[in-house]
C-alpha cells in the first residue's frame, strides 16, 4: 500500500516536470519553424508534435528515475 | 525521521557480548546516511534509520562483515519473462537492487533469470517480483532440477507459439497489404487481385489489426517501462510503428499534408515493420534456448529409477529417494543413479558425459562410480555414497548454471552501452528530424530519389514527411537487441561445451581471463607428477654399467637386490620404504618377513633377511658403518642430479647396490606442456623441492621456467611476481594445498579433483586427473571469446552502418533512403545472425579430442584393412 502511494507520488511529481519540458520543446520547435517561415501549418504543427513526443520519451525516464531516487523509500521493517 | 529515510531491522550473526554490540553499532554509524542505530544482542538485530539514496543494505552488510560479524544472506533465482535486450537486463537489475535488503542482483538474458542475494526478513521474494513487474517484466520463483527444465522449456515453447501466432497474423495480412499497395505494378497478375484491395482505406483497415494486435506488445511494454522511468527497445519499435502508422493515417485523411500525396500510403511500412520485428522476436525465441542445451543434457543424464536392494529384495524406487548407504544394483545398459562405491561385480562404465573421457572406465569392488554415467557391459552392486544435491552431477549442473548466470567484464561494457543507447537514439532522432526539417530538405532533397530496394520515388513528399521518415528509420535501425545476446549466448554455449569435456568454468570472467593467459604455472607434486615416489632405478654392485635397462632386464638382474630391500621395508611406513615395497610387488617379487628389524632415524634401517644382515639407508649411514661405495658413487651422483633420491644397500657389510626412488611424471604431463607451448604459452613449474631435483623434472617435461624451493605459503607471492611482470597467469594445482596461489592467479585451475567439485578452490575445475584438460580449457575459452567478439561485431555492425544510412548521411550523394520496414528487417537479421553464430560453437572440438577421434578412426580403418591384407 505504502509502496503504491509512493509510486503514485513519484509519477505525479515526475509528470509535473517532464510534461512542461516536452511541451516547451514542442513550442520551441513551432516557434522556430514559424520564425524561419515557409513551412505549411501541417509541417509546423506535426513537427512540433513529433518533437514533443520524442522529448517526452527522452525526458520521462530521466526525470522519473531522478524523482524516484529522491523519493522516500518504503519502510524495510520485516513483517 | 526525515522524508527520505527508512527504518530497517537488520539481522546480525556472530555477536556474543556487549562489545560486539558496540562494534556493530560503531561500524553502522560510520556509514553516511545511517542514523539512530540500536543493536540488540537478544534479538541479534540492528535497528536503524537510514537514507536509501545514500546507503544501501549491501553497504551495511559489508560494514558489519568488516568488523567480524555477518549479515545472513540467502540466494534466490527468479525466472524473468519479457526481457529482450541488454537494456531490459539493466532495468531488471536496477529494479531488484532498489529493493531494500537486496545486496546483489545478476540478470542473465539468455537464461531469462535473475540471481538475487538478499537479507532474509528484510527483502522478500514478493517484493522482488513486484519490483520486476513495476518495470514492465514478469518474475516468478525458479524451481529446481528437472522441474525447472520442464518449466523453462514450457515458457520457451509458449513464447515461440505466441510470437509464431503474431507472426502468422502480421505476415499474412502484411502480405495482402503489400499486394494492395503495389497493385499498379502487378502487371498480368492484376487479374487475380481485386481492385478494391488497392484502396487506401482498405489497406488502412487491414493494417490496423496488425498494429493493434501483434504490434500491441511493443506499446504496452514500453509504456509500462516509461511510467517507471525506464526505456527499452520496445520503445524504439513502438515509436517506429506508431509513427509509420500515424503518417499513413494523416496521409490518407489529409493527402496534401506533405507525406507523398495521393500516390503514397505508408500503411505498408507500418504493417511490414511490425511483421519484420515480430519475425526477429520469433527467430530469437526459436534459437535462444538452444544455446543452453548443455544444462539440459546434463539434467537428462540423471536416471529416474534406481534398483535398490533392501532386505534382500530388489525394489525399483525413484532415484531422488535413494538414501546414503543403500545398496544399488546396476545392470548392463543402465544408468548409475547416484554416486557410490562398488561392493561387488565388474563392469566398464561410460563416464564420457561427465568427464569427457572417451573410453569406458573399468569398475571393480572398491572403485567409485558417478551418478549419471552409463554402465556398459557387466553388472555390479554399489553402496550409495552421495545422493541428491551432493552428487557430482548435481554439483556440476550447479557450477555450470552459476557460470552461465555470471557476467564477463566484456559483457558489462556491452550492457552499459546498450543501456544508454536507447535514450541516445531518441535524442539522435530529434537531431535528425530538426536537421532535415530546417536545413537538409531544402539543401539536398531530390524528388527523384527513392527507397533502397523499392521502385517508389519519394516524389511529392514534403519537408515534414521526409524529416519524419528519416527520424523514424533512425529509431528502428538503432535497436541494440543483438548486443544483449552477443556475450551471454556465447558464454552459455562455451561453458556448456567445456563441461562436455570435463572442464568446469565457475564464471564467465574465468573464461575471459583464460582466453588471455600468457603464463601457466604448474604445481609439481601431485599435478605434474603422480605425487608418490616410485622406484626408478636399481643398480647392482657388479652390473653398475647396466643401470638403465628395459623392464625385462631390470627384473632379471636386479630382482634379488630389490626383493631383499623390499623385504627389509615390508613393515615400513616411511614413504621411501613404501615405494620400494610397491616397486617390488609391481614386479611380482615375493617378499619375506625380516628376522630382525631396526630403524635408524634419519639414516635408514638395518635388518636380517634370510640370514643375511642388510643395511639400507643414505650414504652417511654407509660411511658410519664403514661400507665403501666408491665404485658406485658416479652412478649415485648421476641419479641425484636427475632429481632422484638414492638409497644404498649393503649385504653383510659389503656394498650390494643402489635403489633410486623419485616422484614420477604423469603419463600426459609432457604432452600437455608440449601442446601449451604450441599455443604460445609460457609454462613454469613451482615446487618446494631443491633446484637440482626441480630442474631435473622440468627438463623431462619440457618446462623452461622453474620456481624451486618455494614454501607452500609463498607460492601465491611467486604468482604475484609473475603478474607484476605484466603476465596473465594461471596456476594449476590441486584445489586444497594450493588454494592461496590458485586464488592469486588470474585463473586458478584445480585439477584431478575427482567428483567433489563444489569443494574445490579455483576458477576452473578439471574433473579428470588429466593435465591435457588445461589445454582443453584454454582452447574452449579462446573459442568462446572469439565467438563473443564475432557476436559483438555482428551486433554493432548493423547499427554502425545502419544509423548513418538511416539518418540520411549518404542521401546527398546517393539520393537513396532506407525505409522503416527494411530497417526493421535488418534489426531482425542482426539478432538472428548473432544467435546462429553462437550455435556454430556447438560444433567446436578441442584439438586433443579431434586428434584422438582421428587416431581412433585410423585404428578402425587399419583393423578393418588387416584381414583383407591377410587374404
Amino acid at each position: 500500500m505504502e509502496h503504491e502511494q509512493i509510486e503514485r507520488a513519484v509519477a505525479r511529481r515526475s509528470a509535473a516536470l517532464y510534461l512542461p519540458i516536452s511541451i516547451g520543446a514542442a513550442l520551441a520547435f513551432w516557434l522556430a519553424a514559424s520564425l524561419v517561415g515557409g513551412y505549411p501549418p501541417v509541417a509546423q504543427i506535426g513537427g512540433a508534435v513529433w518533437v514533443g513526443i520524442l522529448s517526452l520519451i527522452v525526458s520521462m525516464p530521466m526525470v522519473t528515475a531522478r524523482v524516484k531516487r529522491r523519493a522516500p523509500a518504503p519502510s524495510s521493517r520485516p513483517a | 525521521m526525515t522524508a527520505n529515510t527508512s527504518i530497517l531491522n537488520l539481522p546480525v550473526q556472530g555477536m556474543s557480548c556487549a562489545s560486539c554490540v558496540s562494534h556493530v553499532e560503531g561500524a553502522l554509524k560510520e556509514l553516511p546516511g545511517v542514523e539512530n542505530v540500536a543493536v540488540s544482542l537478544a534479538t541479534n538485530k540492528a535497528s536503524l534509520t537510514y537514507d536509501p539514496s545514500r546507503v544501501s543494505v549491501g553497504d551495511m552488510a559489508r560494514a558489519v562483515d568488516g568488523v567480524g560479524y555477518a549479515v545472513p544472506t540467502a540466494e534466490l533465482t527468479l525466472e524473468v519473462r519479457g526481457m529482450t535486450c541488454a537494456s531490459c537486463m539493466a532495468h531488471v537489475e536496477g529494479a531488484l537492487k532498489e529493493v531494500a535488503g537486496v545486496t546483489v542482483a545478476v540478470v542473465n538474458l539468455g537464461l531469462g533469470t535473475a540471481r538475487v542475494t538478499y537479507v532474509p526478513g528484510v527483502a522478500t521474494a514478493s517484493q522482488m517480483k513486484r519490483a520486476v513487474h513495476d518495470v514492465g517484466y514478469e518474475a516468478g520463483e525458479r524451481s529446481q532440477g528437472a522441474d525447472a527444465l520442464d518449466r523453462e522449456r514450457q515458457a520457451r515453447e509458449d513464447e515461440i507459439k505466441r510470437q509464431g501466432r503474431n507472426l502468422l497474423i502480421a505476415g499474412l495480412i502484411g502480405l495482402i497489404v503489400m499486394i494492395g499497395t503495389f497493385y499498379d505494378m502487378l502487371g498480368p497478375f492484376k487479374a487475380f487481385v481485386p481492385e478494391w484491395l488497392s484502396y487506401k482505406w482498405v489497406i488502412g483497415l487491414l493494417t490496423t489489426p496488425i498494429v493493434l494486435g501483434p504490434g500491441r506488445q511493443f506499446f504496452t511494454n514500453s509504456w509500462r517501462g516509461l511510467r517507471h522511468g525506464v526505456t527499452d527497445m520496445n520503445l524504439l519499435y513502438a515509436t517506429g510503428i506508431g509513427a509509420a502508422y500515424g503518417i499513413a493515417v494523416i496521409n490518407t485523411l489529409f493527402p496534401t499534408a506533405g507525406f507523398g500525396g495521393e500516390g503514397a500510403t505508408f500503411f505498408e511500412s507500418a504493417a511490414l515493420l511490425t511483421a519484420f520485428i515480430i519475425l526477429g522476436r520469433w527467430l530469437e525465441a526459436l534459437t535462444r534456448g538452444r544455446t543452453s542445451e548443455a544444462i539440459r543434457k546434463l539434467m537428462k543424464l540423471q536416471p529416474k529409477i534406481a534398483r535398490v536392494l533392501r532386505d534382500g529384495h530388489e525394489t525399483e524406487i525413484p532415484a531422488d529417494e535413494v538414501a546414503v548407504g543403500d545398496l544399488i544394483l546396476v545392470r548392463p545398459g543402465e544408468g548409475v543413479p547416484v554416486d557410490g562405491t562398488v561392493t561387488d561385480g565388474y563392469s566398464a562404465v561410460d563416464e564420457s558425459m561427465l568427464t569427457g573421457e572417451s573410453l569406458p572406465v573399468e569398475k571393480k569392488a572398491g572403485d567409485n562410480v558417478i551418478g549419471g554415467t552409463l554402465n556398459k557391459t557387466g553388472a555390479f552392486r554399489f553402496t550409495a555414497g552421495r545422493v541428491g544435491a551432493d552428487t557430482a552431477l548435481a554439483q556440476i549442473i550447479q557450477l555450470v548454471e552459476d557460470a552461465q548466470a555470471s557476467k564477463a567484464p566484456i559483457q558489462k561494457l556491452a550492457d552499459w552501452v546498450a543501456g544508454h543507447f536507447i535514450l541516445g537514439v531518441h535524442m539522435l532522432a530529434v537531431a535528425v528530424f530538426i536537421f532535415w526539417f530546417f536545413f537538409g530538405y531544402r539543401m539536398f532533397f531530390d524528388p527523384n530519389s527513392s527507397f533502397i530496394l523499392s521502385p517508389y520515388k519519394l516524389g511529392e513528399i514534403g519537408v515534414f514527411g521526409f524529416s519524419l521518415l528519416l527520424s523514424v528509420t533512425v529509431l528502428v535501425i538503432s535497436c541494440p537487441c543483438a548486443v544483449g545476446l552477443a556475450t551471454p549466448s556465447a558464454m552459455m554455449a562455451g561453458t556448456g561445451k567445456a563441461a562436455e569435456h570435463g572442464v568446469l568454468f565457475k564464471s564467465a570472467e574465468a573464461i575471459e581471463n583464460a582466453s588471455k593467459l600468457q603464463t601457466i604455472v604448474f604445481d609439481k607434486t601431485g599435478t605434474l607428477t603422480k605425487g608418490e615416489p616410485s622406484v626408478t632405478d636399481v643398480v647392482e654392485w657388479r652390473s653398475e654399467v647396466r643401470s638403465r635397462r628395459s623392464e625385462s632386464d631390470f627384473r632379471l638382474l636386479t630382482s634379488d637386490l630389490l626383493r631383499l630391500a623390499a623385504s627389509v621395508e615390508k613393515s615400513s611406513e616411511h614413504p621411501l620404504g613404501e615405494a620400494i615395497v610397491r616397486g617390488a610387488e609391481a614386479r611380482g617379487l615375493v617378499l619375506v618377513e625380516p628376522e630382525s628389524f631396526n630403524s635408524i632415524p634419519g639414516h635408514g634401517v638395518e635388518a636380517t633377511v634370510e640370514g643375511q644382515a642388510i643395511l639400507l639407508g643414505n650414504r652417511k649411514l654407509m660411511r658410519e658403518r664403514g661400507v665403501d661405495f666408491g665404485g658406485l658413487m658416479p652412478q649415485a651422483e648421476r641419479l641425484e642430479a636427475e632429481g632422484k633420491t638414492v638409497m644404498f644397500v649393503a649385504v653383510e657389510a659389503q656394498p650390494a647396490g643402489l635403489i633410486a626412488v623419485a616422484d614420477t611424471l604423469k603419463d600426459d604431463s609432457a604432452e600437455a606442456i608440449r601442446r601449451l607451448h604450441t599455443l604460445g604459452i609460457e609454462v613454469a613449474m613451482i615446487t618446494g623441492d631443491n633446484h637440482r631435483t626441480a630442474e631435473a623434472i622440468a627438463r623431462q617435461v619440457g618446462i623452461e621456467r622453474v620456481l624451486a624451493e618455494v614454501l607452500p605459503q609463498d607460492k601465491a607471492a611467486e604468482v604475484k611476481k609473475l603478474q607484476a611482470l605484466g603476465h596473465k597467469v594461471a596456476m594449476v594445482g590441486d584445489g586444497v594445498n594450493d588454494a592461496p596461489a590458485l586464488a592469486q592467479a588470474d585463473v586458478g585451475m584445480a585439477i584431478g579433483s575427482g567428483t567433489d567439485v563444489a569443494k574445490e578452490t579455483g576458477d576452473v575445475i578439471l574433473i579428470k586427473d588429466d593435465l591435457r584438460d588445461v589445454v582443453v580449457a584454454l582452447e574452449v575459452a579462446k573459442a568462446t571469446m572469439r565467438k563473443v567478439k564475432q557476436n559483438l561485431f555482428w551486433a554493432f555492425i548493423y547499427n554502425v552502418l545502419g544509423i548513418p544510412l538511416g539518418a540520411g548521411l549518404f542521401y546527398p550523394f546517393m539520393a537513396l533512403v532506407i525505409s522503416p520496414e527494411l530497417a526493421g528487417l535488418l534489426m531482425a537479421v542482426s539478432s538472428v545472425t548473432v544467435t546462429l553464430n553462437t550455435l556454430l560453437l556447438k560444433g567446436f572440438k578441442p584439438s586433443l579430442r579431434r586428434e584422438n577421434k582421428a587416431q581412433r578412426g585410423m585404428g578402425m580403418a587399419s583393423s578393418q584393412l588387416a584381414p583383407a591384407a591377410g587374404d
